[in-house]
Order: structure tokens, then C-alpha cells, then sequence
């Protein structure tokens, strides 16, 4: 017998080291090689790697960058945060309050003004001369013209400007003022002389408020015998373009103002006045000053944006506490109005969740492939005797190498894009200044790189390493074929389960938690803004858990369409019913995806046409009618209505009559209208009264002389139904009683809302109610206003109108692109894109990596079946037939792929509306109800599907060019 | 031979691989005529297969003719090429190459629908060529399901269905025991005579040369010898085989 010679290799005794290093070595080597020898694998995992990891590195980076710079910008831009007084008429006191305020570490500087009044035109008035109201005084040929007069530091004047357009200077030396062009204009009519900077004139300075109460409404209560000021030359002349500014609310005024005050203001130096000059101010004339606080910015974003409004309140509190007669008027609503809508706009980012985590599943399914291709690979290194822990830590090393590069430029793209962004915000491709400077104050939070890192490739490279082990473990015990029905059927328990789960949880969360907010909620604040995208998170969840179960009917479906195959592709028919019966993981991957990427595309596309179409309805609500016309100067409202309708083109016009008043607490603004022009010219909603037409609600109106329209808030409030009687009090220092309630109101088109506050109207009170004009101009004489409403004729010329109404009176801002210039969104908007370019730009992402995962799959499916195919033509099937079989077999897939996803998107963004709203909009101005973009949405589906279909073209056209032969001869 | 049914003369075929060119044939000649049972010995790497591929349309050759029924197929076009392989040539593989995913059945209905028979005829021809190769009670079970005999028998069932005139075997009993193969071999020679198919298969059995009615025997890349009718004029030892000095076969 032949003697059996055993192979024993000559051992050779290493150090553990040396045998670590070489087995690094050597297995660093084969992954250097694996990473090298599939470089399109190794791109596309990277790409969606380094894709998903920018975007969030983006979200962290840009939102703590914009934060800081949004919060330095919008501080900046106010004049002051906060103005002081006392109730106590005591310089002292003042002086000593300044000093404690200008120590607080969050102060950055405290200055100086004295609001009083300013007269002109007063020289030869007598005592008894009555001026009171101003436009209907004693004597209209020679009237004396009132306005805010501001002594003021140059200081808090340099603070003041930043609001101020000015012709002429702002800064103001011994003998100079600085009038608004209103006063301009106002003196103009009364000297009959053109005023420009350099002009001369008189003025006196006296206390600032006439207690019409007590019917100080002649000359001689107001004691200008001292305080006039003789010869001062006009340094400038200001238009006021400002934004939420102390100054506006500490005398009152803005846009929509009817006696807009900051608008009919002068400023007078107090750098120039003597000690005397103050004494007999403050002592003589009882002109008393206020602080005006400016804050540190660093100081006030110090522990974020969220917390500034309480940051300034603190200081409120500090000076409050140690003054109990102190009152402080603190800009905090601006600062939380600040907050909300920098947590609406970042929360909007959130609305690119669903690109992200398609693009982690694009990039977990191309790994899955590519651990798929390489079974053989596996066996190959099996059947040369590696270890399993081998085999996995060379793919593990791959993949790791992988996230490392992936991590690398996701940081690097994630700086590069949050520095990007804001330019898109501003609707350019590239800012350089705002690049250069988002580059250089870039905030970089560890932890959340940190986290997201972790959350991302952590999980990916966990599930990466439980595919390789599933795949090694494969290879070794085949037997596992035996147990895969049960484990099948364990997989779809859980996964049924965790669905189920899922949904119970964003149900309850949605019904408890966003419900319970909503509900309570007049405006959207950032509690509901939080809890929207908490809910948007999990609805995002019930989403791909819906769309794999959707994939599971799709390929059912599949699998039982023979007869519509034999009907529509004839004798190929055989063939794609074979193929679809087959069906197994990676088409169901496949199916998963696609349905997947229908149903979020038309999600995204129907929430963004929906909040275009919701914004664009809004906005021509606050409008109000074909033509608004606001004067920044209070016109006879009569007049002014008849000019405007004398304009060719101009069908009908009104104006609002209104004044200031209180319902027991409440401030309200009362609005004087003539109903059946209202109801005519303005753009009503079936919605805009509770429970009633526009057309019931203003014919009752009209028919009642002492009706009024209040909010539901106020019904609610004083549970007053229709025909009960309210009395509405500090109406001009009177009250009117006996008013009936003849209808509960919602919104008004033109006014906005009757309770809550809109920014995009920026009213000073929340209030209003509707009464007829007469209440207001027979009953308390005020004949003018500021806001006018107009229909147009059919193919009237707007352009030829608007230019009509300016020649009428220069002073009007006509269909205004936005009614409150200062609404801080505008602002804010400049630095975050707003939600409906990150939905148009999720959408497109989301577009090109469903063309991606569809091209990289049909390579896979198309690749394993190149066998098959060779087969088919050695045996005399044709090379086009084939290739029409599989274009036929992928839009067979494709289109009931598509007919599933883009109802289940439907169904989706219906969903999503429910809980989205505080992401998109400020507060429900009108219902928000679903508007399909059928272009858009049909663009959007059209190239997705064209897409696919023309890129696997060539993909099919790769995997066929082979030779049949060595088709056949490959694969044993 | 003036009519023969299919005429080779100087077949080469070369392939470059790595920079190197491989000659697989080099100037093969040969002739069959219609209805005969052609053997092709060689060893591996002779070029057995490639001569067969190209017979079968399914490779082309680098130079030389191949004519069939008097025309060259080389100078076909690819559409005519399809149709030569699907209604000329019935191919059964070694590898079998059954399309995992159908039935016995279904694989036999392959050419036939590709060849534009409608389902319907296409499964009762199917069902009577599998009945005619002995597997009646198998037409529903998939490939992996059969034994590597009823698979090749599936294959058989394949390769006749469009009823060819040239039946090509790559050493058809190849991956089978003996007794399968010798099945197998009568089944093809039963089959090839009742539909007066001509028939070229390769194998490395001697006991399958029998049935053949000439054997070709190919070294090299080159056929030496085309006239023979047994092993014996073969001169099977010294011939088919490479031995080295101990007078072992290589």
C-alpha cells in the first residue's frame, strides 16, 4: 500500500504583534483592492453616504450659523429693545434708573429722549383758539400744524436713523431739526412754500399727550411760552421705513396707521440744550424722558435664539423689581415673534426629512446589492479556507473604510452647503458676501456631529455587518433554506407589528399631544411648530412602513396580471408573467423603493402646490379686493373715494373709517364701513363669518344702523349672541352703547383676522369689529383715513389706474407686495429658504435618487439574469425581442408601481395637511385645503418614469453586449 | 462531396486574451451529410465546443466557411442567424442551461414561443415531447426538482421542439452517471433517426461513439481524422489521448 504523505507546512513561530500586523496587512490589502476594483459601487454607496451625512451636517451647521447671524442682524436692525419710564414725574429718579439699567451686563447702552409735541404755525394764536381735533381746527386757512416732537441725544439719534430714510442729515448740531416728510408736507400747504433741508422756521416744544378728557383742546393748556424755539434750520427731512423699533411703539404710528404719529414727528437736539433749557422742559413744561436700552446681541442670544424674549423680560423683571414704579415696554413680542417664525422657518428644513431618509435607504439597498454580487466571492474565500470572522472583517473593513471617506466630505460638503444656503434663501445660486461671511462666523456643534454621525453610519454600518453575516452564514449552512418559511413569517410578524405600533403612535401622538395644541392655539408658536415636525418624523415613519406593505399588493398584483400581459404584449406576455412570478427580495426592494419615491414625490409636490396656492389665496385675502390703496398720510375718505372712482377702470372704491376703542379689556380697532360696498368690492369667503354669508351678515349691517360685527373670540368671551347689546368705550374718550351684535365674524378680506395676530397685517391691536361708517364719521367726526379697498372692471389697466391714484395723491402704496414691510419672515427669509423651495428641491433629490436606485437595480436584476438571457438567444431567440421583453417586464413594474405610489401619495398629503400647517403658515388665515399642481405633479411623475425608462436603455444595452458563449461557459 | 448537408473548410478561430493570442481552431475542414450521426472526439481544450458553437450560429469563427445546405453562414445577417438557430439547430448543453424559474414544461415551450406558436399549441407540443422523452409525470416540476437525467431529457425535449434538421450535442451525458448517459445518447440517436435529424455531439466516452456513423476526431484545434466509423480505425489509444513516457494518458 502506498504510504499517504500528510501535507505539513513548516510552522514558523511569529510574535502575536507581528501576526496582528500581518493579518492587517494582508486584509488591508484585499480591502484596498475590493474598494479599487469596484469603483461604481463604491461611488454610489459613497455619493449616499456622504449625501445623507452633508444634509444633516448641513441642518446642524446652518442652523446654528443662522441662528447666531439672524439674531446679530435682526438686533442690529432694531433701534432699541426697550424704553423705560416712571410714574413718578422726578428726574432723580431717572438719573438713577439709568445708571442701575446701564450696569445690567445684558445692557449694551441707555440714552436719553423727551417725548413732547411739536407746533408750528403757532405765533398769533390766542388762548381760547381751538385746534383739537387738528384737521378740523378753528381756523383751516391758517391752521397751527401738531406733530410728535422727539428731543433726542445725537446718540440715540444715530440708533434711531437706522429706520429712517433721510434727505439731508441726520445729525443734528445747536439750531437744527429733523421733520418727517408728512410735517413736510403738512407745512408746505400752510407756508405755501416748498420745504427742503436749510429751510427756517419756528417751533415750540410743549407736553406731549392733550387730555381731550378734560377738553384740553385749546391753545392755552399748552403753556409754549417758554419752550419755543425761534429760527431752526431743517437739517433733513426723514421718511420712516421702519421695522418693529422701539421708537414706533413708544409714540405709536406705523403703516397702516390712520394717524400714523412716526410718520408726523419732528426730532430736536438735546445735545444742545442747556441745563436750563431741561429745567424748564422737564419742570416748566412737564415734559418727562424715557430710557431707551439698547442690549448686547451676544449677551442676548447667549444660550439661543429660543431664548431671547425671556432673556429680555429678565431684564424687565431686574428693573421692575428694583423700580416698582417703573414701567418697561420690552420689544419681546418682536423677539418672539422673532423666535416663532425662525423655528417656522428652520422646522420647514425638516420638511427634507423624507429626501434623507430615502437617500439612507438608496445607499443601505446599494450595499445590500453589492454584498448580493459578491456571494461567489464569499464562497471563493471560503472554499480557500478563511475563517468567517475573516471574511466579515474584510467586508467590514470595506465598508468601514467607506463611511470614513463618506464622513470626511460629508463635513466638508456640509460647511460648504450651510455657507450656500442663505444665497438660495435669497433666491440667487451664489452670494459671495453672505458665503464669505456664513464661511467665516461658521458655528460647528460637536455634539451633533457627533450624534449624527453616529446615528447614521452607526446604523449603517450595523446593518451592513448583519447582511454580510446573514450572507456568510448562507454560504456555510445551506440548512438555514430549511428554517427561511419560518423565519419569513417571523420577519413579517415584526414587521406587521412594528407598523401597527408606528401607527398607534403617531395617531395618539397626533390625537393628544398636536391636537391638544392646535386647539388651544390662536397663532402657531413653537411648541406646535416642535410638535409638528415630531409628528411629521413619525408620520414619515407610517409612510415607509405603509409603502413596503403597498410593495407587498404590488407584487401580488404583479404576479396576477397574465391576462392583461397576454392582452397587451401578446406572445411576449408568457415571458413577463414567468419573470414577475418569480419575484423575489430585490424586487421587492425594488417595488418597495419605487412606490416609495412615487408616494413621497407626490406628497411633496402636493403639500408645496397646496402651500403656494394657499399663501398666494391668503395673500390676496389680506389684500382684500382688485385695488388696496393705503395713504401714508390720513386722506378725506369721501374724496378720496370718489377720485378713485372716477378713474377709468375703477369700478367701485371705500375706505375704512377707524379709530381706536376698548370692549371692557380688550383694545380693539373699530372699523367704519359702507356694507354693501364692502360686500361688493371685497374678496368674501364662505368662511369668513360663523355660521352666516358675507352677503346676510352685511345686508343686516346695513339695515341696522347700531349693529356691529364682532370676532367670535369676543362672542365667546362675553357670550353675547346675535341681537344682544355691547357697549364699546374709549372711542375718542366717549363711549357708545347700545350696539347690536348682528354678526359674528372670522376674517374680513382686506383686514385679516377679527382676533389673533397676524404679522403679515401688523395691527397694533388683535381686535376689531365692523360697524357702519356713519357711527364713526356723523358720530365722532373723523372724516379720514388711510385704507381704501377698489373692484377693477374686467380687463381694466392696472398700471393706467395705479398711476392715476398716485397723480391723485403721491402718498399711496397700491396692491402692496407685502402689507406689513416689517413682518419678520421677510427678514428671516433672507438667511432660510422658505418651505416651498426646500419641497420644489427635496422633491427634485428625491427624483434623482429614485432614477439612481431604479438604474442601479435594473443592473442587478438585469445582471443575474444574463444567463438566462444567453440562453434565449442560443436557443434562437432574437436580441430585440429579448430586449423588448424586459422593457416591456420593467414598464409593466413601473406602471403599477406608479398607479400604487401616487394614490398612497395622495392619501399621504392629505394626512400631512392635518399636522403640517404650523411648518407652513403663521396661524389659518383661510381653511387650508388641499390644491393639486397637476403640471407640476404630472412633470415631476412624467420624468421620473421617462427617466427610468430611458436610462435602462443603455443599461440594457450593456448587459446584452456579451458573447452568448462565454455567457453560457461563465456560469456553471 | 458534392451535396453535403453542412461543408467547414478552413475554420480558425483565435481569441486575445492578456495580450496573447489563443488559437482555438486552425484551419478545420470538414463535411457532414444529411441524416448522419457525427462523433467529435477530442480532448479538452481541442476546440470540440468552440466547432460546435459556431456550427450552431452561436459563435462566429475568426476565418474559413461554413456552409449550410449550400450557403454561408457567415455571411448572414444576425436576424437570419436568429432564425437559423431557432428552426435549423436544436442545442442540448452539457450544463444543461434550463431557465430555472419554469416548469419542464415551460422550458420545452421556450423555443416554440419564440418561434410565434401560440401558448395554447405551444403546451400541448411541449407535453407530447416530454411524454415522447419519458417524463409525462414531470411537466410541472421545476429544474431543481429533476435529477440531472430528466433534465437532460428535458433538454432533449428542448432542443427538438422546433423540429430542427441539425442537432447539436455538447457532450450531452457529460455531468451523468454511465447508465444515464447511455439513455441519454439512445434516446438522441432514437430521436435523430425518426425525425431524419442530423446529429454532431462530442464526448470523451469511447462507448459512446457507437452509435455514431462517423467519428471526427479533433487535436489541436485541427481535425485529423473524419473518416473514421470505429475507435479501431481511430486508432483511439495513440490518437485521442496524450500520454507521457510511462505511457500514462495525461
Amino acid at each position: 500500500m502506498k504510504e499517504v504523505k500528510r501535507f505539513n507546512p513548516p510552522k514558523k513561530e511569529l510574535a502575536l504583534h507581528q501576526k496582528l500586523l500581518n493579518i492587517l496587512s494582508f486584509n488591508l490589502h484585499l480591502i484596498f483592492k475590493n474598494i479599487k476594483n469596484r469603483k461604481r459601487s463604491t461611488v454610489i454607496i459613497i455619493l449616499g453616504l456622504t449625501f445623507s451625512l452633508s444634509v444633516l451636517y448641513t441642518a446642524s451647521i446652518w442652523s446654528q450659523t443662522s441662528q447666531k447671524i439672524i439674531a446679530d442682524d435682526y438686533i442690529e436692525s432694531l433701534d432699541y429693545e426697550m424704553y423705560v419710564e416712571s410714574w413718578q414725574d422726578d428726574i432723580e429718579i431717572y438719573n438713577d434708573m439709568y445708571n442701575f439699567t446701564a450696569e445690567d451686563p445684558l445692557v449694551e447702552q441707555v440714552d436719553w429722549i423727551f417725548p413732547a409735541i411739536a407746533l408750528f404755525n403757532y405765533e398769533g394764536k390766542e388762548d381760547n383758539y381751538t385746534w383739537f381735533p387738528e384737521d378740523n381746527q378753528e381756523d383751516m386757512d391758517n391752521p397751527l400744524s401738531l406733530s410728535n416732537g422727539f428731543v433726542i441725544t445725537n446718540r440715540a439719534m444715530d440708533r434711531i436713523s437706522l429706520n429712517l430714510e433721510i434727505e439731508g442729515s441726520s445729525s443734528l448740531r445747536s439750531g437744527e431739526i429733523l421733520i418727517s416728510y408728512t410735517q413736510a408736507k403738512q407745512l408746505e400747504e400752510i407756508f405755501n412754500e416748498e420745504i427742503t433741508p436749510g429751510y427756517k422756521l419756528n417751533l415750540a416744544i410743549s407736553r406731549r399727550i392733550p387730555n381731550t378728557d378734560r377738553s384740553e383742546t385749546q391753545f392755552q393748556y399748552f403753556e409754549i411760552e417758554d419752550t419755543t424755539f425761534e429760527n431752526y434750520t431743517v437739517a433733513g427731512i426723514y421718511k420712516f421705513v421702519g421695522h418693529n423699533t422701539i421708537i414706533d411703539r413708544l409714540i405709536g404710528g406705523g403703516a397702516t396707521e390712520s394717524a400714523g404719529t412716526i410718520f408726523d414727528s419732528i426730532f430736536f437736539p438735546a445735545d444742545v440744550l442747556t441745563s436750563y433749557d431741561f429745567y424748564r422742559m422737564i419742570n416748566w413744561g412737564g415734559i418727562f424722558p424715557r430710557l431707551l436700552v439698547k442690549t448686547n446681541a451676544q449677551q442676548l442670544r447667549e444660550q439661543g435664539i429660543s431664548n431671547m424674549p425671556d432673556n429680555l423680560l429678565a431684564l424687565r423683571d431686574r428693573i421692575q423689581v428694583s423700580y416698582y414704579h417703573a414701567y418697561c415696554y420690552v420689544l419681546d413680542h418682536a423677539l418672539s415673534e422673532m423666535t416663532n417664525e425662525y423655528a417656522r422657518a428652520f422646522g420647514s428644513t425638516n420638511l427634507f426629512v423624507p429626501t434623507i431618509a430615502t437617500a439612507i435607504f438608496l445607499t443601505y439597498f446599494s450595499t445590500q446589492i453589492t454584498i448580493k454580487k459578491r456571494r461567489e466571492e464569499i464562497s471563493f474565500l471560503r472554499s480557500k479556507g478563511a475563517a468567517s470572522s475573516q471574511i466579515i472583517g474584510i467586508f467590514f473593513g470595506e465598508f468601514f473604510i467607506i463611511s470614513f471617506i463618506s464622513l470626511i466630505l460629508g463635513i466638508g460638503v456640509g460647511i460648504l452647503l450651510s455657507a450656500l444656503i442663505p444665497s438660495f434663501g435669497q433666491n440667487q445660486f451664489f452670494n459671495r458676501s453672505l458665503f464669505v461671511r456664513y464661511f467665516q462666523e461658521i458655528e460647528i456643534s460637536p455634539y451633533d456631529i457627533e450624534m449624527l454621525t453616529i446615528l447614521i453610519l452607526g446604523s449603517y454600518l450595523g446593518l451592513t455587518l448583519l447582511n454580510v453575516i446573514i450572507y456568510v452564514r448562507k454560504d456555510i449552512h445551506e440548512s438555514i433554506l430549511v428554517t427561511q418559511k419560518g423565519q419569513r413569517i417571523l420577519e413579517q410578524s415584526v414587521k406587521i407589528l412594528a407598523f401597527v405600533l408606528t401607527v398607534a403612535g403617531f395617531l395618539f401622538f397626533l390625537l393628544l399631544e398636536y391636537k391638544k395644541l392646535a386647539e388651544n392655539s390662536y397663532n402657531y408658536g413653537l411648541s406646535l411648530i416642535s410638535a409638528s415636525y415630531r409628528a411629521l418624523y413619525l408620520f414619515i415613519a407610517v409612510v415607509f412602513f405603509s409603502c413596503y406593505f403597498l410593495s407587498l399588493g404590488v407584487n401580488f398584483i404583479l404576479r396576477n396580471m397574465k391576462v392583461i400581459y397576454n392582452r397587451i404584449f401578446r406572445k411576449s406576455g408568457f415571458f413577463i408573467h414567468k419573470n414577475m412570478l418569480r419575484i423575489r427580495k430585490s424586487f421587492t426592494e425594488l417595488s418597495f423603493f419605487i412606490v416609495l419615491i412615487v408616494c413621497l414625490l407626490t406628497t411633496i409636490i402636493i403639500i408645496r402646490s397646496t402651500s403656494m396656492y394657499n399663501n398666494n389665496f391668503e395673500d390676496e385675502y389680506r389684500q382684500g379686493a382688485d385695488l388696496r390703496v393705503q395713504t401714508t398720510i390720513p386722506v378725506n375718505i369721501t374724496e378720496f373715494e370718489n377720485q378713485i372712482q372716477s378713474i377709468e377702470g375703477v369700478q367701485n372704491a371705500f375706505g375704512f373709517y377707524s379709530v381706536k376703542a376698548s370692549v371692557r379689556l380688550f383694545d380693539i380697532e373699530v372699523f367704519g364701513i359702507d356694507s354693501y360696498k364692502f360686500l361688493q368690492i371685497g374678496r368674501w369667503m364662505d368662511s369668513s363669518l360663523v355660521d352666516m354669508s358675507a352677503e346676510t351678515a352685511l345686508s343686516q349691517l346695513a339695515e341696522n344702523p347700531r349693529g356691529v360685527i364682532m370676532s367670535e373670540f369676543l362672542a365667546d368671551r362675553f357670550r353675547k349672541n346675535i341681537g344682544d347689546n355691547i357697549t364699546v368705550q374709549d372711542i375718542r374718550g366717549g363711549t357708545i352703547e347700545d350696539l347690536i351684535v348682528s354678526a359674528v365674524i372670522k376674517s374680513a378680506p382686506g383686514l385679516g383676522i377679527a382676533h389673533g395676530y397676524d404679522p403679515k397685517m401688523n395691527r397694533q391691536v388683535t381686535e376689531w369689529v365692523l360697524v357702519n361708517k356713519e357711527i364713526i364719521s356723523a358720530g365722532l367726526g373723523i372724516n379720514n383715513g388711510t385704507l381704501f379697498l377698489a373692484a377693477m372692471e374686467e380687463n381694466a389697466d392696472f398700471e393706467y389706474i395705479s398711476e392715476e391714484i398716485e397723480k391723485i395723491n403721491p402718498f399711496t402704496i397700491i396692491n402692496p407686495e407685502k402689507i406689513n414691510p416689517d413682518y419678520i419672515g421677510f427678514f428671516i427669509r433672507e438667511h432660510i429658504p422658505p418651505a416651498n423651495n426646500i419641497l420644489l428641491v427635496g422633491a427634485i433629490f428625491v427624483n434623482i435618487i429614485g432614477i439612481v436606485y431604479i438604474f442601479i437595480s435594473t443592473d442587478f436584476i438585469l445582471e443575474q439574469r444574463r444567463k438566462e438571457n444567453a440562453v434565449l438567444l442560443a436557443l434562437g431567440g432574437k436580441q430585440s425581442k429579448v430586449r423588448k421583453n424586459i422593457v416591456n417586464e420593467i414598464l409593466s413594474f413601473i406602471t403599477t408601481t406608479f398607479a400604487i405610489g401616487i394614490p398612497a401619495g395622495f392619501l399621504a398629503s392629505i394626512v400631512t395637511l392635518t399636522f403640517i400647517k404650523p411648518l407652513l403658515i403663521t396661524r389659518e388665515v383661510v381653511p387650508m385645503t388641499l390644491h393639486v399642481n397637476t403640471l407640476i405633479l404630472i412633470i415631476m411623475i412624467i420624468s421620473l418614469f421617462a427617466a427610468s425608462l430611458i436610462g435602462i436603455i443603455p443599461i440594457i444595452r450593456k448587459q446584452m453586449k456579451y458573447e452568448i458563449v462565454h455567457e453560457l461557459r461563465a456560469v456553471v | 462531396m458534392k451535396d453535403a448537408f453542412v461543408s467547414v473548410s478552413n475554420l480558425s478561430k483565435t481569441y486575445a486574451s492578456k495580450g496573447e493570442t489563443l488559437n482555438i481552431l486552425s484551419g478545420t475542414s470538414f463535411e457532414i451529410s444529411e441524416g448522419e450521426l457525427i462523433c467529435l472526439l477530442g480532448t479538452s481544450g481541442s476546440g470540440k465546443t468552440t466547432t460546435l458553437n459556431i456550427l450552431a450560429g452561436i459563435d462566429r469563427p475568426t476565418s474559413g466557411e461554413i456552409c449550410y445546405n449550400g450557403q454561408n453562414i457567415n455571411e448572414w445577417t444576425l436576424d437570419y442567424l436568429y432564425d437559423y438557430r431557432l428552426r435549423e439547430i436544436g442545442f442540448i448543453f452539457q450544463e444543461f442551461h434550463l431557465l430555472e424559474h419554469l416548469t419542464s414544461l415551460e422550458n420545452v415551450m421556450v423555443p416554440l414561443l419564440l418561434n410565434d406558436w401560440e401558448e395554447e399549441d405551444s403546451r400541448e407540443r411541449a407535453f407530447n415531447l416530454l411524454k415522447q422523452v419519458g417524463l409525462a409525470n414531470k411537466t410541472m416540476n421545476l429544474p431543481n426538482e429533476l435529477s440531472s437525467g430528466e433534465k437532460q431529457r428535458v433538454c432533449v425535449a428542448r432542443a427538438i421542439a422546433n423540429n430542427p434538421s441539425l442537432l447539436i450535442a455538447d457532450e450531452p451525458t457529460g455531468t451523468l452517471d454511465s447508465k444515464t448517459g447511455d439513455d441519454i445518447m439512445k434516446l438522441l440517436q432514437g430521436i435523430s433517426k425518426k425525425n431524419k435529424m442530423t446529429m454532431v455531439y462530442t464526448t470523451h466516452d469511447p462507448y459512446l461513439t457507437k452509435i455514431a456513423s462517423r467519428i471526427f476526431v479533433i487535436q489541436k484545434g485541427r481535425i485529423v481524422e473524419s473518416n473514421a466509423k470505429n475507435l479501431e480505425e481511430v486508432g483511439y489509444d495513440n490518437i485521442i489521448f496524450e500520454k507521457n513516457n510511462k505511457g500514462e494518458i495525461l
